[in-house]
């Protein structure tokens, strides 16, 4: 329960001064994300503990060295949860990185990523300016979203300081089944229960199973269940199979292997020419799991392994590419805050 | 009636723009059909608004593109003669976010109305800006999906309208807000470049680009084209009605049902005054003795539907709900709804003038802020009905007063912007879902710091160097903060 919010402040001051490079980090659980890069450490680990807990107004503001595990632990003590349901990568993993790299577990097309939960947070610019945007209510429009922003921006754009999340009851029930099915099948079958208002909080297809999880009340899920049929997995295997998918252990590329992710329309063919590993988010999401360094289709993330100094998140337009550059410039003018950790141009 | 002089002291910059607007107005002649540009007064006027009449302005000219490469073209030509523009779409905006530049183009979109495509499968589609709310949920329907965001003005409003200024609806205490809806955009920026925000997917890798254009309320660029999500449409929709003897009463069952965990698909409340309105208006069977009615509506599955009726009626029963009413069948929903969605209107009815807030609190200070509105109200001698997202704590006092009478429109205005900074020293904010615009620059140096103000500037400077885009608008000048806070402070 530490704030060392004007310490981090001061560091960041002396580094605009100095045009000294920084590099952000708590738990240090996601250096196989983005490109690697350099710089003086700042150090988020001790910035930690819960600001505020409104367990009736299902708000919480945490400040972001506090570690997932943590905050899991807590929010059960209320019967409450991350909506967005991040990785702990060994429970090492904190909040303000989460909300970086943008995090979400296989809940994702149906609870929504973290910016659906966040609601704002504290960031300090390249400038060593501590702001607060964004608050603790449910809906708030006024100035640009600069809290969402930093989803995904792995820190590029300023360094978060706190988060205000908003929360979700624990589901009262839940429940997994299973299927014997091709990709091609179990594709087919995703789309069409997607569609169908069942309380379905997660669809992969690993191995030839399609697992399907339903989680919401008792009589909801229950109802669900038996339309669905299938196979019922134990309570045991099935938390053990989603706490693998989540925290990325399912798939995991030897030293000359590189693991690619493909983000896209969730009704996209699976590719014949490709290996696809593993598919996740009903579709939306598919992980290729290949040896050598050419990525098998256009437009993949390559997301561990391989040459870590390469455009790991693949080609971005011009106009685009400028633009980022220019906000880039508009919240850290020296370029000291993570530089490079996205693309090597910002 | 407010306008804005925008006319700058700068006669050598004066004498610029005189000659950029000529110049500026022969080529977008040269762009566009005769059809496609209005420059009289008349034929302006019913432009000279959005939603928030008490401001308007008639612009310099405007112009209705029916095509992305005409809209690409007038933005490089404001661009190349430095002329500012403002972006609409059917002007349905509450802050008047759309109420036009004097010596600026204003750029009506809703020609551009086409929906391009709507997969079944992903439950998306893909429309152009113009597109009417209500016109997408009606083309999905027969797919058994729908767009979740549904503010008031659905059946006039349109998506790029929406994507601007981040609209909500009854349903996004369940469902979210338009950036929790939306996948993709493709942008003109102000010199008249496509970029494209967001992807085919559900979270594509680096900064959250699309979700800071949400609610950038034209500041930012111009949408010619959007991805949305489409939900599926429930099983089954139950509403039903609580009454209350106080206002205090019915927010603490808002609070109390959140905090057992049960998220509603919509959760509104309307107090006394609004109560009256709307029954006199549309005569549904409300309680016209009640101080406050709740009105809730779950969906889901029959059996989820069943499990949440029984722990709703039995909260609002707990927290001194003197009388609820169940919905029999979908033509009662449908008249348990009317009345909330015809408050505006009914209010409309009792008073000449009627002012809307937007301000959201946590949903503890429901009680205690709407105690503060009543104490306000007394004070400045207007009325204020209350009509609200119960559910997600944005309320809307309308503030009712008579423009006629010399003075009360500033006695509104002060009042509002009472009711505003009330909010923000709750932990709120100014405003929930309808922008910030024009209107609500004075409360913004009140909720926001210097240096985030300042953040704010350098990341419009980043889309729009020149300040072409909409200025005047959403984020206030240095100088304008400046002087805010010498006048708090004198």
């Amino acid at each position: 329960m530490v704030d060392l919010t004007q310490q981090l402040e001061e560091q960041i001051q002396h580094a605009y001064v100095t045009k000294t490079p920084l590099k952000i980090q708590a738990g240090n659980t996601k250096a196989h994300l983005g490109r690697e890069t350099s710089g003086e450490v700042v150090d988020m680990a001790n910035h930690t503990g819960v600001v505020s807990y409104s367990a009736t107004e299902l708000v919480i503001r945490v400040r972001a060295g506090t570690k997932i595990s943590q905050l899991n632990d807590l929010l059960a003590e209320q019967q409450q949860r991350l909506p967005f349901d991040p990785p702990s990568f060994n429970g090492e993993a904190t909040i303000g990185g989460t909300v970086a790299a943008n995090q979400t577990g296989a809940s994702r097309p149906w609870f929504g990523g973290v910016k659906d939960s966040l609601l704002g947070l504290g960031l300090i610019n390249g400038y060593g300016e501590a702001m607060q945007f964004g608050g603790q209510v449910m809906k708030n429009v006024a100035g640009f979203d600069v809290t969402r922003l930093q989803c995904g921006a792995m820190g590029s754009l300023g360094l978060i300081t706190d988060v205000s999340i908003k929360l979700l009851p624990e589901f009262k029930a839940g429940h997994t089944v299973t299927f014997e099915m091709t990709a091609e099948v179990a594709l087919e079958a995703m789309l069409r229960w997607a569609n169908l208002s069942l309380p379905i909080t997660g669809m992969s297809h690993f191995q030839g199973l399609l697992y399907v999880r339903l989680q919401g009340g008792d009589s909801g899920v229950t109802s669900a269940s038996n339309f669905l049929g299938g196979e019922q997995l134990n309570s045991v295997a099935a938390k053990e199979f989603w706490q693998a998918l989540k925290e990325g252990r399912l798939l995991q590329p030897t030293p000359n292997q590189i693991l690619w992710r493909w983000s896209g329309a969730s009704d996209s063919p699976i590719d014949a020419g490709s290996n696809t590993s593993l598919i996740n988010w009903a579709g939306a999401e598919r992980w290729i799991l290949e040896t050598g360094s050419n990525p098998p289709l256009e437009g993949l993330t390559q997301h561990k392994g391989g040459d870590r100094l390469a455009q790991v998140f693949g080609a971005v337009s011009p106009p685009q590419q400028a633009l980022q550059q220019r906000i880039k410039y508009a919240f850290d003018p020296h370029g000291i805050l993570n530089a490079g950790r996205l693309y090597s141009w910002m | 009636m407010h306008t804005l002089s925008n006319t700058s002291n700068d006669p050598v910059k004066q004498a610029g723009e005189a000659g950029n607007v000529a110049a500026l107005i022969s080529d977008l002649q040269q762009l566009l059909p005769a059809s496609g540009l209005i420059m009289s007064t008349e034929s302006q006027r019913p432009f000279e608004c959005d939603g928030l009449a008490v401001y308007q302005q008639l612009p310099l000219i405007t112009v209705i593109p029916e095509t992305v490469d005409q809209v690409q073209g007038i933005l490089r030509l404001c661009y190349s003669h430095r002329v500012p523009l403002v972006p609409r779409g059917a002007g349905t905006g509450l802050c008047a976010g759309a109420m036009p530049h004097a010596e600026g183009v204003l750029l009506v979109m809703t020609k551009l109305n086409k929906i391009l495509h709507i997969n079944q499968h992903t439950a998306t589609a893909r429309v152009q800006p113009g597109v009417r709310n209500l016109a997408l949920t009606d083309a999905a329907k027969p797919m058994g999906l729908y767009y979740a965001p549904d503010p008031s003005s659905q059946i006039a409003c349109t998506i790029g309208g929406n994507i601007s200024e981040n609209s909500g609806g009854v349903h996004c205490l369940k469902y979210g807000l338009t950036v929790n809806n939306l996948l993709q955009v493709t942008l003109v920026t102000i010199e008249g470049k496509l970029i494209t925000l967001g992807g085919d997917g559900l979270d594509e890798p680096g900064m959250d680009l699309l979700s800071l254009f949400v609610g950038s309320e034209g500041l930012l660029g111009v949408v010619v084209e959007a991805k949305v999500k489409l939900l599926p449409r429930a099983p089954r929709v139950q509403v039903l009605l609580a009454a209350y003897d106080s206002v205090t009463a019915a927010g603490d069952s808002v609070a109390a049902l959140i905090a057992q965990g049960i998220i509603p698909a919509g959760l509104e409340m309307m107090d006394h005054l609004a109560i009256s309105a709307a029954e006199d208006f549309v005569k549904v069977g409300y309680p016209t003795d009640a101080q406050a009615l709740l009105i809730c509506e779950l969906d889901g599955t029959d059996a989820e539907v069943e499990e949440q009726l029984a722990v709703v009626s039995q909260c609002f029963k707990n927290h001194g709900a003197k009388h609820i009413r169940i919905a029999k069948d979908a033509a009662e929903a449908d008249a348990l709804w009317q009345g909330r969605k015809a408050a505006f209107p009914a209010v409309g009815r009792i008073s000449p003038d009627y002012y809307c807030m937007d301000g959201t609190i946590p949903r503890s200070k429901v009680g205690y802020v709407l105690t503060r509105i009543s104490e306000l109200s007394n004070t400045y001698g207007l009325r204020v009905a209350n009509v609200f997202h119960a559910g997600d704590g944005n309320l809307h006092p309308l503030i009712l007063f008579d423009a006629s009478v010399d003075g009360e429109l500033e006695r509104a205005e002060l009042l509002g912007g009472d009711i505003l900074t009330l909010c923000v020293d709750v932990g709120g904010t100014i405003t929930g879902e309808h922008g910030v615009g024009l209107e609500k620059m004075p409360q913004m140096p009140y909720q926001f710091g210097d240096a985030e103000l300042a953040q704010f500037r350098r990341l419009k400077a980043a889309f729009d160097s020149e300040e072409l885009l909409n200025p005047g608008k959403g984020i206030p000048t240095l100088k304008y903060c400046q002087e805010y806070r010498s006048l708090q402070h004198g």
